[in-house]
């Protein structure tokens, strides 16, 4: 059984504010496309079976796993990744919280968990509707979930973060 | 910019840093995407591997075509079985037990024993491509019958898996009393309550995966490897002999880690391949591990059944504890080996008074992936034996089990005590931590309501850390260094660069030891940068971080190290100054000599330093303590968990509802980062407790959890409160007075879940021998209790659900 | 891994993903919202020629509520469906169902359509499609046929659903008088996997049973109608519901076949039937009254 080849197809998209045009395989998935094709590495992949949500980006405002999307069809939307959630240089509010409240221990959940309380904040959801509807739907191996609620609590409440 | 600009941030506080709750320094750059982790590196232009993996428990494999492989021309190397074999040695093992004589890990053997055992490599310019031309080599396995589980391995004519281990037995050793002088004091003790345990075989499921990055540079022939690992001078070393190469023509280098938690502390087999591969077509190859291969492939924590008897009098004294314990090694006997097993015996005793314990340790093969470290091993499976021994106890005697505890729990004035298998126990108050976690049990039990039944329980356990004294690892014969190394630099504009061979794994060390070395120097925590995990900078560790040593070993040598170099810089100042070393204060960043009412920049004196100027000694120029610290003892943190469940009797479901831990580690560097460490160790206790479990299919050995829909962690919402308190009993023994806590949170977690819930529904406790507690194990207790109740065997138990 | 290469196309019209369906021949693997078919893609275990995405297709996606029934289109994301007011007026027991799938992320690119064509036999909206005699209409080029719920399902991850038809919409009569209530035991963990659910509908009369509407998802495999205990819980009413309920349980699980995996067996399931069952009971004859 010889190997088929596979086409490649160039997607244009908005990842950040910034435009994209790049070439996509019809199975590549957004995950990869944004990892290794533009070289956005701050979206992590975790499993690849859309558990653990390491990969959860926004798309057109919406959580998407990224590793449940195909690149193609991430084609003319508008994509938002923890790399574009800094403003002007400085860490959003949120970030700064999950600094400040030890809400990350390696790292590796955390930006898919950023972009998950991203879309919780701006939906207008509760602190714990934050917690029940959506960081439930994100795996951490290391904080047991305690830092990132307190980052919740603290963002939510919005207060000023401390220096 | 130098240290003396005011921005660096000199401040009142500055050197002030033991003890306080600082960010992480990783943090801003890991909230902002900024992270390094392996898959992270620029690939551009590396192939990429697959691991080809047996698909049956065990065989022989009979034929390894690539040629369909290779034949497009997509696939640009298969290794198999001979290739591997022509050019691998085995990896050895270090720790091993008494009548191993299985003490290595073969890459090229062609028996298969365990389904995800690596049999071969492909290499392609893609991951994709690479997974569609694996498909194309033709594998051929003739089936062996498989052992699968202890007691399929243990049976009369189970299939053996290696000719110089009969029975499957890797070995037998023996901690503590006699085992006929246990037996005899078990035989004239007025009750012993006798109970069979289990604990499942865990993943350690990190967020990330291993991964790594090799490559081989021909003309020079090094072997650079940029690897997930929590241990990369091991990892070094084992791929030299591995790849039989110089271990100076190796460096490892640790990019960012997602997380380890033991899974990553030795070289796979599959690792080793993808070196080989670099070394092969002298090229960068890259391998990320994917999910479903993490969970069925990766070495695996735990695995371990017990006998186990409790023996007391009738004042409820402690006479005796004696433990037969059943270790699955799976497939082979790997790095740590039996060591998780072993450790179960030597920690049995746990902060209690034996007059008598021991334990018989027996080390099996099975069908099944090879097991090894998980986060506080051997600690927490001996929790489970002893605390669930102790509930069962009281309630068969009619104690109070916060009182048959305390009973028995050695006092402050008893300390240092050594246990009856040799563990010397320095310092603490074992009863007052306890007596705290059941005052917080009093003030937070609730009501039983309906159907939803709820119970409170405390538990007390000791945690092994800094481990360990290298003599010790001599006697025990295991081959491992014991000892930490690491070094302060002043560079020449006064900034501090610290090495050390510890590894950051998300634990949040390379903060810790910045504040140490802040504190120490009397510098502000933002000139110091700490640079760990690369071989060709980094001392010699071998054990690294694991085993809670992290800050006790590392940051005891760097309380020595910069102690010293503070002394060096008052030295040097007081020298340009013209002043007393003794009247030199460093302010800020200014050295100040009041009486002379002179003053001098601590980057200034850096500077004069690396020059030579003023140098007291001509043999000590470069601004650089170096201190090698072995530890003289093991220092032991302790605790007291409580836990507060409710069991739903119509689904069997256990929900932990609030959590608290009364924690003793001696002097915290950081309390965030170690109420981190504790929180994060009891949530995987809670796994253990009730969700994960990596099962195999009986019959054909097929791990069964293969993804997180059938791995099951702990998510936010199983997730109670934790509240952590401290104690403080400085180490007498570790620089600095720090003691370890990387594992406490995990190790009596399950035991005092297990004891909530045998508190919420007593008439199952008996039961509660087994974890994870998941609903059908609570639900097959409670049916058959109702069963016997029903036939007017059990009174008292009733028909819960009204 | 990766997934096996593929043909992603991706249809514009109803009529163009139709048009590429016919004739069959190549597998094609429609895509909705991707959260149960791309992990399995991911993992090599399905292997499509081609990839028809849907997603383009807003004409499949909507809410419409009449006085007879409502017409939710396949393409419909269940947190749109969750949060649909005239839904949620007309039939609360289909947002209710839908808000009890995983968590939010996935409820966001999760469809309907999608869910009842991937055919899990857990699956909680087929347990309450079964129970309210949802009809399903699936189009083919130049033709089109409804399936009753109940007879669409005919296996695990098995549909009556042909190779070139596509499911476009879904119509929940609305029956009155009946109330309804979906309760699951879900399994733990991030994706929220349903052991057992149970969607159950009833019709009082002067306080009693008039007539019962029941389906579980996770006994069978496929989602079942539970007769048995329909007819077991007509004429009970609340100041009954106590003593009971027990043999109408029993009705139900004599009526499932439940499966035994790694997350339970047969007979535990059995019981969690009983439990999930007794509580929609209790919640539609006492509190819900």
């Amino acid at each position: 059984m010889p190997i088929e080849p596979t086409s490649s197809t160039p997607i244009s998209l908005s990842v950040n504010g910034a435009a994209h045009t790049a070439e996509a395989e019809d199975r590549t998935l957004l995950s990869d496309f944004l990892r290794h094709g533009l070289g956005l590495t701050g979206t992590h992949v975790a499993c690849e079976q859309g558990v653990c949500g390491a990969c959860t980006v926004l798309v057109d405002g919406e959580p998407v796993r990224s590793c449940l999307m195909l690149a193609r069809q991430a084609d003319g939307c508008r994509v938002e990744t923890v790399e574009g959630l800094a403003e002007d240089g400085r860490p959003a509010p949120l970030q700064q919280a999950m600094t400040d409240e030890h809400g990350l221990q390696c790292g590796f959940c955390t930006p898919g968990v950023l972009m998950g309380l991203t879309y919780a904040h701006r939906a207008g959801l509760s602190a714990d509707q934050a917690v029940t509807e959506v960081l439930r739907g994100h795996l951490c191996r290391c904080t047991g979930y305690a830092g990132i609620r307190a980052a919740v609590e603290r963002h939510w409440q919005g207060e000023e973060a401390t220096a | 910019m130098t240290a003396s600009d005011a921005g660096r941030g000199a401040g009142p506080d500055a050197g002030r840093m033991i003890g306080r709750a600082v960010p992480r320094v990783h943090a801003p750059r890991l909230v902002r995407g900024q992270g390094h982790f392996v898959d992270d590196i620029d690939d551009a232009g590396a192939l990429h591997a697959v691991v080809l993996r047996s698909r049956v428990a065990h065989g022989r494999i009979t034929r390894f075509d690539p040629a369909a492989a290779l034949a497009g021309g997509e696939a640009l190397l298969v290794l198999g079985p001979d290739e591997i074999e022509r050019f691998t040695d085995p990896i050895p093992t270090a720790w091993r037990i008494p009548g191993q004589l299985t003490g290595t890990v073969a890459l090229g053997d062609r028996t298969v024993r365990y389904v995800g055992q690596p049999i071969g490599l492909v290499v392609a310019r893609s991951r994709a491509l690479a997974e569609d031309v694996a498909e194309l080599v033709a594998v051929d396995i003739d089936p062996l019958p498989a052992a699968i589980g202890l007691a399929a391995a243990l049976a009369p004519d189970a299939p053996r898996l290696h000719p110089e281990a009969p029975d499957n037995i890797g070995g037998r050793i023996h901690f503590g009393d006699d085992p006929a002088a246990l037996d005899a004091v078990l035989a004239a003790a007025p009750h012993v309550v006798e109970r069979e345990f289990a604990v499942q075989r865990i993943n350690h499921s990190p967020m990330e995966p291993r991964g790594l990055l090799a490559e081989w540079i021909p003309a020079t022939g090094r072997l650079t490897v940029h690897s997930s690992t929590q241990s990369p001078h091991a990892v070094r070393q084992e791929l030299a002999t591995a790849l039989r190469l110089r271990v100076d023509h190796v460096r490892v280098v640790t990019p960012d880690v997602g997380g380890s938690f033991g899974g990553k502390v030795t070289l796979y087999v599959d690792e080793a391949l993808v070196c080989l591969a670099a070394v092969r077509l002298g090229r960068r190859v890259k391998w990320i591990e994917d999910r479903t291969e993490n969970l069925s492939s990766s070495y695996q924590g735990r695995g371990q059944r017990a006998r186990a008897r409790l023996a007391l009098d009738a004042d409820g004294r402690f006479l005796a504890l004696a433990a037969e314990i059943t270790g699955d090694l799976g497939a082979f006997a790997i790095q740590a080996g039996s060591g998780p097993f072993q450790v179960t015996g030597l920690a049995l005793e746990g902060p209690y008074r034996f007059p008598h314990a021991g334990a018989t340790i027996t080390a099996v093969h099975t069908n099944t992936v090879p097991t090894g470290a998980y986060r506080g091993y051997g600690m927490q499976e001996a929790a489970w034996i002893r605390e669930r021994l102790i509930d069962e106890a009281a309630r068969e005697l009619g104690h109070d089990p916060v009182r048959l505890r305390l009973h028995n729990l050695l006092g402050p004035d008893e300390l240092p005590y050594t246990t009856r298998t040799g563990l010397t126990y320095d310092s603490g108050d074992y009863p007052a931590a306890l007596r705290r976690a059941a005052e917080l049990a009093r003030e937070r039990a609730r009501e039983s309501t309906g159907t939803v039944r709820r119970g409170v329980a405390v538990t007390a356990s000791v945690e092994i850390t800094g481990f360990a004294p290298s003599a010790l690892l001599e006697l025990f014969r295991i081959d491992w260094a014991g000892w930490e190394s690491a070094r302060v630099r002043v560079n020449q504009d006064g900034t501090v660069t610290v090495f050390a061979g510890v590894i950051p794994v998300g634990q949040g060390i390379e903060t810790t030891l910045a504040q140490i070395v802040a504190d120490r120097l009397g510098v502000p925590l933002d000139w110091v940068a700490v640079e760990l995990g690369d071989t060709a900078t980094a001392p010699y560790s071998d054990l690294t971080s694991q085993a809670s040593r992290s800050v006790t070993l590392a940051g005891g040598a760097l309380v020595r190290a910069a102690g010293r170099m503070r002394e060096r810089m008052h030295a040097l100042a007081a020298a340009h100054l013209g002043a007393p070393p003794d009247e030199v204060v460093l302010d800020g960043a200014q050295f100040r000599w009041p009486a002379g009412n002179a003053t001098t920049g601590w980057s200034e004196v850096a500077a004069r330093g690396w020059r030579g100027w003023g140098r007291p000694d001509p043999d000590r120029i470069r601004l650089e303590e170096s201190v090698d610290f072995d530890p003289p003892a093991i220092t032991y943190s302790y605790s007291a968990h409580g836990a507060a469940v409710a069991v739903d009797l119509e689904t069997a479901e256990v929900t932990v509802e609030d959590y608290w831990t009364v924690n003793d580690s001696g002097v915290l560097v950081n309390p965030a980062i170690a109420d981190g460490q504790i929180v994060g160790g009891v949530v995987q206790g809670l796994g253990i407790a009730l969700v994960e479990e990596a099962v195999h299919d009986p019959a054909t050995g097929r791990p069964l959890a293969t993804g997180f829909t059938d791995y099951v962690l702990p998510v936010c919402a199983d997730v109670p409160p934790v509240t952590v308190e401290h104690r403080c009993t400085p180490s007498t023994v570790i620089p600095g007075g720090f003691k370890g806590l990387g594992e406490g949170g995990v190790i009596p977690a399950p035991a005092t879940v297990a004891g909530a819930v045998a508190a919420a529904v007593p008439h199952i406790a008996h039961r509660l021998t087994a974890t994870p507690l998941k609903p059908e194990r609570i639900w097959a207790a409670l049916s058959e209790a109702k069963e016997l109740s029903e036939a007017g065997e059990l009174p008292g138990a009733g028909d819960d659900r009204g | 891994m990766k997934p096996a290469p593929f043909e992603y196309r991706a249809a514009g019209t109803l009529d163009e993903a139709l048009a590429l369906l016919d004739p069959p021949g190549r597998s094609i693997a429609p895509l909705a919202g991707g959260q149960s078919l791309v992990p399995l893609l991911n993992l090599r275990r399905v292997r499509p020629a081609v990839v028809l995405d849907l997603n383009r297709l807003t004409e499949l996606a909507g809410v419409e509520v009449t006085d007879t029934a409502v017409l939710v289109g396949a393409m419909t994301r269940l947190h749109d469906l969750e949060r649909h007011e005239g839904l949620r007026a007309a039939l609360p027991v289909v947002p209710q169902t839908a808000a009890r799938v995983a968590h939010r992320q996935i409820r966001h690119r999760a469809t309907l359509g999608g869910s009842l064509c991937h055919a899990d036999p857990a699956a909680q909206l087929a347990a309450t499609a079964v129970a309210l005699g949802a009809t399903l209409r699936l189009r083919r080029a130049g033709g089109e046929r409804t399936v009753p719920a109940a007879e669409f399902f005919t296996g695990p991850h098995r549909t009556a659903r042909r190779p070139d038809e596509l499911l476009t919409a879904v119509s929940f009569p609305r029956r009155p008088g009946f109330r309804y209530r979906f309760e699951a035991v879900t399994r733990r963990g991030g994706a929220g996997f349903p052991l057992v659910g149970v969607c159950v509908g009833v019709r009082l009369e002067a306080g009693a049973v008039a007539e019962a509407r029941i389906a579980a998802c996770g006994v069978a495999d496929r989602p079942l109608r539970l007769t048995g205990a329909e007819r077991a819980l007509a004429g009970y009413g609340a100041a009954a519901a106590d003593g009971a309920l027990g043999e109408i349980a029993d009705a139900a699980v004599a009526g499932s076949r439940p499966p035994s995996d790694l997350h339970g067996s047969a007979e535990f399931r059995g019981d969690l039937l009983r439990a999930v069952l007794r509580r929609a009971a209790v919640h539609l004859l006492t509190e819900g009254s």
